[in-house]
């Protein structure tokens, strides 16, 4: 049915959008703060949706505690990452190799604890809010309705952080110009784990919101992760403004793609789009860092 | 077997000289002798019990290997951070596997076009990729990770075979022989893809090539003043490497007749990363020795199961912070600082130890 | 107030300065000057704590503050205006002033600094909300100061600040300075030049090749012009 169609792609892309958003807002506040491309933020991501089950099938509480345990435990370990493997190095001429190889094998052994603790059995978390809403034919569930909320929200509150509070100002500072905010008694290295913190805190709030559209497994966090990645790019590295809109522009894209082309032609088509993007436009829509080009 | 006078090197030649000659680093005695035993090894180990156990483990580390060096040869020497590694190995044998099995091809043929074809893959996302910084190759070769992971398992049903891969490869075809002499064949297959990848690599990376990469890695912007295109010099390792991945992946595909949807599992990837992180990033013998090591100490471990890549990716993630060179480099240089003899003038950790057959 | 005992620092290899005593009284006004090259820069930036010195102490009132992370010796009055002014340049004025401040206790308190500096430069509140990259060269150098004196400073070093700016901006930025002088403020203040210092300085010392090699009065020192056209060219 043409409508059916039309209201599914754009629910579908309204959805994917405030996902993608969600997952690229974190990524882009630590690229653009320390220059860190974090390949764990996957790893996080699982780590906020396994908590979400295991609040609710091992404690038995309501999904809605999860919320706030999902987010705290997601945020620790985000601390903790960085003290034990970002704070080592930070200032090092290393340094992006060896957050790089660091990130990626953390991410790895987060899949394989997750694995070991849990089975590899897929998993299934109850939403937040259950129940739908039927539209032309086209399913709007009250979950994914809250996860469109909350990552603007999100987006709401992260850019009153970044532009009227001490702390967030602090981070924008430290990312433009960082002795200068040494000079201005910021404490940089502290700063750079308060963004870390906050970044795992997004990880792991879009984890568990996530969780009950997909089967949880060990490996789910790898796909978000690339997703991610290529709307943090899209958007350009380190804004905050082109993480909200290509992540809308990405998943309303691909949306489209999935309902008019195929479930096979996704990825495919949003991987042409991110190639265009770096061949037109290297620094992504509202990219502020420079690219270098060979 | 004779060993020639001179040992170390000369010390008027040019870097790129005396490497471009690697038996005028090693005595000649070294490599002769590995080579030597490298020939003799399987002979004398299907004779034993567990033998033919230690030809294939053999085998494996020669595959590995030749991967570990080939990824090592742009991320360590080219600072290229590819994640393509895996999916290549995959290209070449997908490429082997149905040529051979839908095709009806000869195996030895077919293996022909692994390479060719993953070389083809590489330069296809190479060309937009490495021009660009590290951050987008990053990003690009993951994606290009997932979508032929995707392809594989979702993909038509010559390729996907219902979602595991394929199953049903012939193997090389060595002649109606017996199950040793069959292995025994296969090694010495294994043992020159393995001998040519290897020398081919030391070339390259002493070469005037190798030079300039590492002249780019270390200061880019002197490197690129000297006229050193930096893009063209990417583009050709990440060709090497991808076309020793594929062959690799051909060999294997061949050898367990077979390739399974698998080998995209991240714990692979671990493995190499691993390979390389222990034994010396960004070093000639580093991903060679690693991959002794790894696999070693799996076969060691072996009751450990699922942790494997839970202490892999830890220990991957503590060597890469806290012993950047390589685990292997650090612990010989705490050797050679506190324990050791009294160092030689002018030895590279790089160069064959003299007294170490093949290390 | 500042003393710098035995100081030896420099970057990978090399080092710049070799053993620079020196000191700042309260309210003294105090002029390093030197050619280029020579080491101001990199004795202002050990001083600070954004480059680690190899040997020696600096003292601020009495205290070792040597090994201090760059941001706690900022916390504690210690105020580096940088050569190259080093704005963020994607704030605008008044957020870089603002984050000038940003060790101030309550956002009230640094609403009444702002007011402070507001009064002392009109301009600035008039371009507020500009974005510091697209002021002046000029301008950005009255930014870079007004917004060490959003910080509660005890002692202002500051780096070169006529560099790169025109004759006009040049007078307007050593009348201000001498202005904060006047207020009562110390400084440590480097130079290339001595044509506009003549009001600030209470003593100077000649910076060469990474050591001082006079110290002296400012009234006697800087009239001497023989000594400085043969030293400073």
């Amino acid at each position: 049915m043409h409508n059916t169609q039309l209201v599914q792609a754009v629910w579908g892309g309204i959805l994917f959008g405030s996902v993608y958003g969600l997952m690229a807002l974190g990524l882009t506040l630590v690229w653009g703060a320390m220059r860190l491309l974090n390949l764990a933020h996957g790893a996080i991501f699982i780590v906020g949706a396994y908590t979400a089950y295991w609040v609710v099938s091992t404690l038995h509480l309501p999904i809605l505690a999860a919320l706030p345990v999902g987010v705290l435990i997601a945020a620790t370990f985000a601390g903790l990452m960085h003290v034990l493997l970002i704070r080592p190095v930070i200032g090092k001429p290393g340094f992006d190799n060896a957050t790089l190889v660091a990130t990626i094998g953390l991410s790895i052994s987060v899949s394989a604890a997750v694995l070991i603790i849990f089975n590899p059995e897929y998993k299934v978390v109850p939403p937040v809010v259950g129940g739908s809403h039927n539209m032309v034919g086209v399913q709007i569930t009250n979950q994914g309705l809250l996860v469109v909320a909350t990552s603007l929200a999100l987006f709401a509150l992260v850019y009153l952080f970044l532009n009227y509070s001490r702390q967030g100002m602090a981070i924008r500072a430290v990312s433009q110009q960082r002795d200068a905010a040494s000079l201005m008694s910021i404490p940089v290295v502290r700063t750079y784990g308060l963004v870390i913190a906050i970044s795992g805190a997004l990880a792991g709030l879009a984890g568990v919101l996530l969780s009950p559209f997909f089967f949880l497994n060990p490996s789910s966090g790898f796909n978000p992760m690339i997703q991610a990645l290529i709307v943090t790019i899209f958007g350009g590295l380190g804004s905050v403004r082109g993480a909200l809109v290509a992540g809308f522009v990405l998943g309303i894209f691909e949306s489209f793609v999935e309902v008019y082309l195929g479930v096979a032609w996704a990825l495919p088509g949003v991987f042409l789009l991110i190639i265009l993007m770096l061949i037109v436009r290297p620094n992504g829509l509202f990219g502020i860092g420079e690219v270098r080009r060979l | 077997m004779t060993v020639p006078a001179a040992v170390g090197p000369a010390p008027a030649r040019p870097e790129a000289d005396i490497g471009a000659a690697p038996w005028r680093r090693a005595s000649l005695g070294t490599v002769g002798g590995v080579l030597l035993l490298g020939l003799v090894l399987p002979w004398l180990l299907v004779r034993l019990e567990i033998g033919n156990f230690l030809v294939v483990l053999l085998i494996l580390f020669f595959m590995q290997a030749v991967v570990a060096q080939s990824w090592n040869l742009i991320m360590g020497y080219g600072g290229i951070y590819s994640f393509a590694q895996v999916a290549l190995f995959a290209v070449g044998g997908w490429t082997t596997g149905v040529l051979a099995h839908s095709l009806g091809w000869n195996p030895f043929v077919s293996i022909l076009f692994a390479p060719v074809l993953a070389t083809a893959a590489a330069l296809l996302i190479g060309l937009p990729t490495l021009r660009l910084r590290g951050t987008y190759v990053v990003l690009l070769t993951l994606a290009f990770h997932e979508l032929t992971r995707v392809f594989a398992i979702t993909g038509p049903r010559f390729i996907s075979g219902g979602g595991y891969g394929l199953t049903i490869v012939p193997g090389f075809p060595l002649g109606n022989v017996g199950i040793d002499q069959r292995l025994i064949y296969l090694y010495y297959i294994a043992m020159v893809i393995f001998g040519v990848a290897t020398f081919v690599i030391w070339r390259v990376i002493h070469s005037p090539l190798g030079v300039a990469v590492t002249a780019l890695r270390d200061s880019e912007t002197y490197a690129v003043s000297r006229g050193i295109d930096q893009f063209r010099v990417r583009l050709v390792l990440f060709a090497i490497s991808a076309f020793f991945t594929g062959l690799a992946g051909g060999y294997m595909t061949h050898y367990s007749t077979g390739i399974s949807t698998s080998v995209f599992d991240l714990s692979r990837l671990i493995d190499l990363l691993a390979m390389i992180v222990i034994g010396g990033w960004g070093t000639f013998m580093g991903p060679i020795i690693g991959a002794g090591i790894v696999i070693g100490l799996d076969q060691a471990l072996v009751g450990i199961g699922d942790f494997r890549a839970l202490a892999e990716g830890l220990i991957v993630a503590l060597i890469a912070v806290f012993a950047p060179q390589g685990l292997w480099p650090t612990l010989r240089r705490i050797y050679e600082r506190y324990l050791g003899p009294e160092p030689e003038p002018a030895v590279q950790a790089e160069a064959a130890d003299p007294t170490v057959g093949g290390e | 107030m500042l003393e710098v005992k035995g100081l030896h620092a420099g970057y990978a290899g090399s080092e710049v300065l070799h053993g620079i005593d020196l000191r700042v009284g309260e309210g003294e006004g105090v002029i390093v000057l030197g050619p280029n090259g020579h080491g101001k820069t990199t004795l202002l930036r050990t001083i600070t704590g954004l480059l680690a010195a190899r040997t020696g102490e600096v003292l601020f009132d009495g205290e070792d503050i040597t090994r201090w992370r760059a941001d706690l010796i900022a916390a504690a009055g210690v105020i580096h205006i940088p050569q190259g002014d080093l704005l963020f340049p994607e704030m605008t004025v008044r957020e870089n002033l603002l984050m000038g401040a940003y060790h101030g206790p309550t956002w009230a308190e640094r609403k009444v600094r702002l007011n402070r500096v507001y009064e002392l430069f009109p301009w600035l509140e008039r371009r507020a909300g500009q974005l510091a990259r697209t002021l002046s060269g000029g301008e950005r150098r009255m930014l870079a100061l007004s917004r060490g004196l959003m910080a509660r400073a005890r002692i202002l070093l500051i780096d070169e600040p006529s560099l790169g700016l025109a004759p006009l901006a040049t007078q307007q930025i050593y009348n201000s300075i001498r202005a904060i002088k006047e207020g009562g403020m110390a400084l440590l203040l480097a130079d290339e030049n001595a044509n506009h210092v003549a009001g600030l300085a209470d003593r100077v010392y000649l910076l060469e090749t990474g050591m001082l090699v006079r110290e002296g009065p400012a009234g006697e020192l800087l009239r001497d012009t023989a000594l400085l056209e043969s030293y400073l060219g």
